[in-house]
């Protein structure tokens, strides 16, 4: 079959590769038919997450058909479309039962690595480096889902591909933003990075009752989409930040903080360039210009949620802001298993709807054009989806629409 | 279709494959290749050395009752031949610990099996999934990081 593998730093290629196939009892396999990019994979293919290895297949968030099931598989079925989250859990270990599905103790078969750097191991993630376990990537033709009947849910019929990728990985991350900060009636959320996961955070802070939603990025194609979801925004490249977040919360600061920019992250003047030597002199591993924003800006006594992806360590971390300010800083991989049967039921009564952020449909050929548009965000690319059974003539046909019109 | 002759895997990874490396050398290995990628844990003080713990303990979420006596699981009686073997109740009523004295990588490896297949039932295989091309170093340095990750640090 046909798989997007990466082949070195900022290559990827589409290549051909054994199908996969039931490796456990409680494997399911799925035939892929939307498989999304992701703001964690442009760490990869930059080179920032150790272990990945050429001939890796990638992709984490998508959704497709099962297609053959384990023997021990009880819930799952041949045929069902579903939604598969990024995150593997095992729904048995301690973390699992408690809802931290991304602390699974069980699906990181090789957890030597990150037991090293980190202190101890965290779930397997698809398409994501050796280090997370080495689980071969959903974009491709098919794809073995461990453990199917906790990681993969049946997608109501009235929502299309196109909504319910997202609910993979972009939509339960986002709403575990907002989640980890507690958001609630009355509160002020800035939320930093308006990629899918941004996106995503500033819809979930709204439904879960905030007062006002400031969103910051420079890309006004993302700021529109912001907009349109019901948030105020901010260009960090015309207005300071941090001014201009005290002026609009009176002088308080965000109650709730949520950065969704992660380790490579983009800014202006000094800081930057500062961040972008040491990462590149490997000083730092991880650049944090946003993360530093948003403990700085955060309210006292509020919360700093984390979503963007951080590996090692970064500089000039302001600890004396969280210490003095009494901040709550909460972080992780996302705990989709917990959040995405909510979400799917929320698009079937067009609650949340997300096909917005698939600006690119593309077959599987087109994986290396994708990940450029994608990195680069040109074309106003926020997401590119690939539809591994379509061919580069018949895309547009074999896709879901690219926009959505539909209600939020 | 995906290829549907499925030899399943055992529930119960084969104790003893090829094992050259054994704890040290596998953990310079390791080790080498966090630094390598930039990792953190390089730059740490080296005083004279604190003494290691000599255990290896995970925790289960199961009934210490069940891991005790003479219904326990055979892996675990298995164990309890060649190490000290500790089970106690976890504080809260959370689950069992599992103690191992003096457990070297295979062993190290042989807990977390048994802690998974305890768990759930299985223990999860990577290899025989979908790859493309490899590099010569790549093909080389796989299995050999998956033997010293599945080992684990400790
Ligand atoms: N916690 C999780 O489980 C999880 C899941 C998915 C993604 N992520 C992480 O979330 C982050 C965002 O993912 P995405 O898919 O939306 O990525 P993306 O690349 O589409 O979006 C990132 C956005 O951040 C903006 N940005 C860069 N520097 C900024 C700054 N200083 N201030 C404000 N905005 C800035 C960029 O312009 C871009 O629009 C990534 O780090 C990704 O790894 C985490
Ligand atoms: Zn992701
Ligand atoms: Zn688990």
């Amino acid at each position: 079959m046909k798989a997007l593998c990466w082949t070195g730093v900022n290559q990827v290629a589409v290549e051909d590769v054994p199908e996969p196939r039931l490796l456990n009892r409680q494997d399911a396999l799925i035939r892929v038919t939307a498989s999304s990019v992701c703001g964690s994979d442009l760490h990869l293919l930059d080179g920032y997450v150790p272990t990945v290895m050429a001939g890796d297949v990638l992709g984490h968030e998508f959704v497709g058909e099962v297609v053959e099931v384990g023997p021990d598989v009880r819930e799952r079925r041949v045929g069902e479309r579903v939604t598969v989250c990024s995150i593997i859990g095992c729904g048995r270990c301690r973390y699992c039962l408690e809802g931290l599905w991304s602390l699974c103790d069980n699906t990181n078969p090789d957890p030597g690595f990150l037991e090293k750097l980190i202190g101890h191991a965290t779930a397997g993630i698809f398409g994501y480096s050796h280090a997370m376990g080495g689980f071969a990537g959903s974009h491709a033709e098919y794809v073995r889902v461990p453990y199917a009947d906790v990681n993969a849910f049946p997608v109501p019929e009235n929502v299309p591909d196109s909504s319910a990728v997202f609910a993979s990985d972009a939509v339960p991350t986002g709403w575990m933003g907002a989640d980890m900060g507690g958001v609630g009636p009355g509160d002020v959320v800035a939320v930093w990075g308006c990629g899918g996961v941004g996106q995503m955070a500033a819809l979930a802070s709204l439904r879960m009752g905030a007062e006002r939603v400031i969103a910051i990025d420079r890309f006004p194609e993302r700021l529109a989409m912001a907009e349109g979801i019901g948030a105020q925004t901010l260009d960090y490249r015309r207005v300071d930040v941090l001014d201009a977040l005290k002026e609009l919360t009176g002088g308080r600061g965000p109650d709730v903080c949520i950065e969704a920019v992660g380790m490579e992250s983009h800014g202006t003047g000094a800081q930057y360039a500062y961040d972008r030597v040491k990462q590149a002199t490997r000083l730092q591993t991880d650049r944090g210009l946003a993360l530093r924003q948003a403990v700085h800006a955060c309210r006292k006594g509020g919360t700093v949620s984390v979503l963007g992806v951080y590996l090692g360590v970064v500089d000039k971390f302001p600890m004396g802001a969280v210490m003095n300010k009494g901040l709550t800083l909460r972080s992780g991989q996302q705990h989709g298993q917990r959040y995405i049967p909510m979400i799917l039921d929320r698009m079937r009564q067009g609650d949340i709807d997300a096909s917005h952020l698939l600006t690119h449909p593309l077959p599987l050929q087109d994986g290396p054009k994708g990940y450029e548009l994608f990195k680069e965000k040109r074309d106003g690319c926020v997401r590119a989806v690939f539809h591994p059974g379509s061919h580069p003539a018949s895309s547009q046909a074999a896709s879901e629409p690219a926009t959505a019109d539909a209600p939020r | 279709m995906p290829a549907s002759l499925m030899p399943l895997a055992p529930l119960r990874r084969p104790a003893a494959r090829g094992r050259t490396h054994r704890g040290r050398n596998g953990l310079l290995l390791l080790g080498a290749a966090a630094a390598a990628a930039g990792a953190v844990a390089a730059r740490r003080a080296r005083p004279a050395r604190p003494r290691q713990s000599t255990w290896y303990a995970v925790t289960v979420q199961a009934d210490p009752a069940e891991l005790t006596g003479p219904d326990r699981p055979d892996v675990l009686a298995r164990l309890a031949e060649r190490h000290d073997v500790r089970v106690t109740p976890a504080p809260g009523g959370r689950g069992a610990e599992i103690a191992v004295a003096a457990a070297d990588g295979r062993t190290r490896e042989e807990v977390r099996a048994l802690k998974q297949l305890l768990e759930t039932g299985e223990v999860l295989v990577v290899e025989g999934q979908p790859e493309g091309r490899r590099t010569m170093l790549g093909r080389a340095a796989l299995p050999v990081f998956r033997r010293l990750a599945r080992r684990g640090a400790r």
